[in-house]
């Protein structure tokens, strides 16, 4: 529930650190590793000892989204902030214009999930974490030290929102609200997808939402849309808990 | 038997503590929300019903939560859609020849009733819990506040709609609710019927059967209970409820926002009741009389900072304090006891 304000929080360090003149993919960089560094005092100082309790995590989660939120209107104040495009611009593929600067965030995502999964399933930390979602218990007797472990998980997935936020930052006007509405539509991707099918899930489940959202605002408004598809959300939930994409 | 009689405590038993059952301090409570118009007059009485209704939204929150173990974000949803009823039946319902203001009331009822049961029995029917259920009550409050805001030929979109006072009606007898005190009347009533209602069902057997999901679901499920059923009915009570204090609402305020379906107040409700103890009603209530009422006092003069406190309050009473002050209290009494 945090990572929405990991969002926000990452898009306003890009502000600040673009506002210094510093180069755009170090920006980024810095963002990311700045919302890391925060998801990893937010894991030390309180989340690890709420592991196993699922609705008490999500409530600190969201205390922590609340706070992040008020801090970040007092430091930053509650006007919208512009972080400049370091690419305008579009090339055309045939008769669509595509912006480059989209086009490249898009492209960078594919390949994070897709090295994100390699991680997952391919190395040793992966198999850990896949040992410590089946069974914790069994992974703990057999050696495996899961504090670390989730700590490691948690970190990383602070440190991937806050790089969403920065690379998201010069495509709309950074306000400290923006994270509320990719929280949900992230949360429905992980749903529709299938928690733990990192890759096909996660692909799929962006996709549909996200694609289902545009398809549908060109035929009605943005708000029917939105609506729509979060009500196909809660209908793929309740007949497909485990997601669109299954494994075996 | 004098008084100082009876408080004695006597050499050698342990000292005697008086439970001082909730009921009676709910009785006094609402007593003293009674005489406060005798009192004091002007902005307080004013605005105390809106605080009022909060607490009875803190409440069916309450219910969901401390009762039977369902977190919802979506309650500002239905106070929302119950203050948008309100606001369309006085606007359309003129010519039906009754008190619009009743049909408003019955209508915002029925319909958050009936939504919670279609959802909720679509999603309990197929074992949707815990941190599921609590997004997709986000969700449902998010589309509360994109159908508000989108639908501004109907619901004013961000401008809000502005609704006319009701008025009590009987027959031929009529009674416009213009002043503050007298509407004030109307919803101590209404608060107090609905903590005693509330009260009422939490401790007959429904209210345990609650308390067995809360505890244990799978459990309560094995001993034949049809856990889909109770979860369902206590969805689309607790729905109802907000529906109908938000058309109250809708009325008293005379105004709606699409914000009062949004998330962050939705999140609010969640907040005054962690901080003021999920597992009591009465908590429930004072929780969202007080907390609102301190917002409103200090958001004049910090309003940052506030809401900063208010997350930092938040977060340590859920690592911290799960039962909030009237765990706190109640723990304190029963150590005190013995």
């Amino acid at each position: 529930m945090g990572h929405g304000a990991m969002l926000t929080l990452g898009a306003y360090l890009m502000w600040a650190t673009t506002k210094m003149g510093v180069a755009f993919v170090l920006a980024a960089l810095i963002s990311a590793l700045g919302v890391g560094l925060v998801g990893l005092l937010l894991e030390h100082i309180v989340i690890r000892h709420f592991y196993g309790e699922p609705l008490e995590t999500l409530l600190l989660t969201w205390g922590f989204f609340l706070i992040t939120t008020e801090l970040i209107k007092i430091v930053f104040g509650t006007d919208l902030r512009e972080v400049v495009n370091p690419l305008p611009g579009s090339f055309e593929l045939g008769t669509v214009r595509f912006p480059v600067y989209r086009s490249l965030v898009a492209l960078f995502a594919v390949v994070l999930i897709v090295a994100a999964a390699l991680v997952f399933y391919k190395t040793r930390i992966g198999i850990r974490i896949r040992a410590l979602m089946q069974n914790a218990e069994v992974a703990s007797l057999l050696g495996l030290n899961i504090q670390l472990t989730y700590k490691f998980v948690f970190v990383t997935g602070s440190f991937m929102a806050g790089l969403a936020g920065a690379l998201i930052s010069p495509m709309l006007s950074v306000d400290p609200y923006i994270g509320n509405i990719f929280l949900v539509r992230s949360f429905f991707a992980v749903t529709v997808g299938g928690v733990g099918q990192l890759l096909g899930g996660t692909l799929a489940g962006s996709f549909l939402v996200g694609g289902m959202e545009t398809v549908f605002a060109l035929v009605s408004s943005q708000v029917v849309a939105q609506t729509i598809v979060f009500a196909l959300a809660i209908v793929i939930l309740r007949f497909r808990p485990q997601g669109v994409v299954t494994s075996r | 038997m004098t008084e100082a009689n009876r408080t004695r405590v006597l050499p050698g038993l342990p000292p005697q503590v008086r439970r001082v059952r909730e009921p009676v301090v709910a009785i006094g409570v609402l007593a003293l929300l009674a005489l406060l118009p005798l009192l004091f007059s002007g902005y307080v009485i004013y605005i105390l019903p809106q605080y009022m209704l909060f607490g009875v939204l803190a409440m069916s929150l309450a219910l969901l939560w401390g009762f039977c173990g369902m977190l919802s974000f979506g309650q500002a949803g239905f106070f929302a859609l119950g203050a948008y009823t309100m606001g369309l039946c006085v606007q359309h319902a003129g010519a039906v020849g009754v008190n619009a203001a009743y049909l408003a009331l019955v209508i915002s009822m029925a319909a958050g009733t009936a939504i919670a049961s279609a959802v909720g029995y679509f999603l309990f029917s197929a074992g949707v819990r815990d941190s599921y259920f609590v997004i997709v009550t986000l969700a449902l409050s998010i589309i509360a506040e994109q159908i508000a805001v989108g639908q501004s030929q109907i619901t004013g979109g961000w401008n809000g709609m502005f609704i006319p006072r009701m008025e009590l009606s009987l027959w031929r007898w009529k009674f416009p609710l213009d002043s503050d005190a007298s509407i004030y009347y109307v919803i101590v009533v209404f608060v107090a019927a609905t903590y005693f209602f509330l009260r009422w069902i939490t401790r007959a057997k429904f209210g345990k059967v609650l308390a067995g999901i809360r505890e244990n679901e799978d459990r309560v499920l094995s001993l034949g209970f049809k856990v889909p059923l109770y979860k369902t009915a206590t969805f689309a009570i607790s729905a109802g409820l907000a529906c109908m204090a938000g058309a109250l609402y809708g009325t008293h305020a005379a105004f709606v926002a699409p914000s009062l379906a949004g998330v962050l107040f939705s999140t609010e409700v969640v907040v005054w009741v962690a901080i003021a103890g999920r597992s009591s009603l009465l908590a429930a209530l004072l929780g969202g009389i007080v907390v609102s009422s301190i917002s409103n006092a200090l958001s004049a003069i910090t309003p940052q900072y506030w809401q900063l406190v208010l997350g930092v309050l938040f977060v340590l009473t859920v690592a911290f304090f799960r039962g909030g002050i009237a765990g706190a209290v109640h723990r304190f009494a029963a150590h005190r006891g013995g």
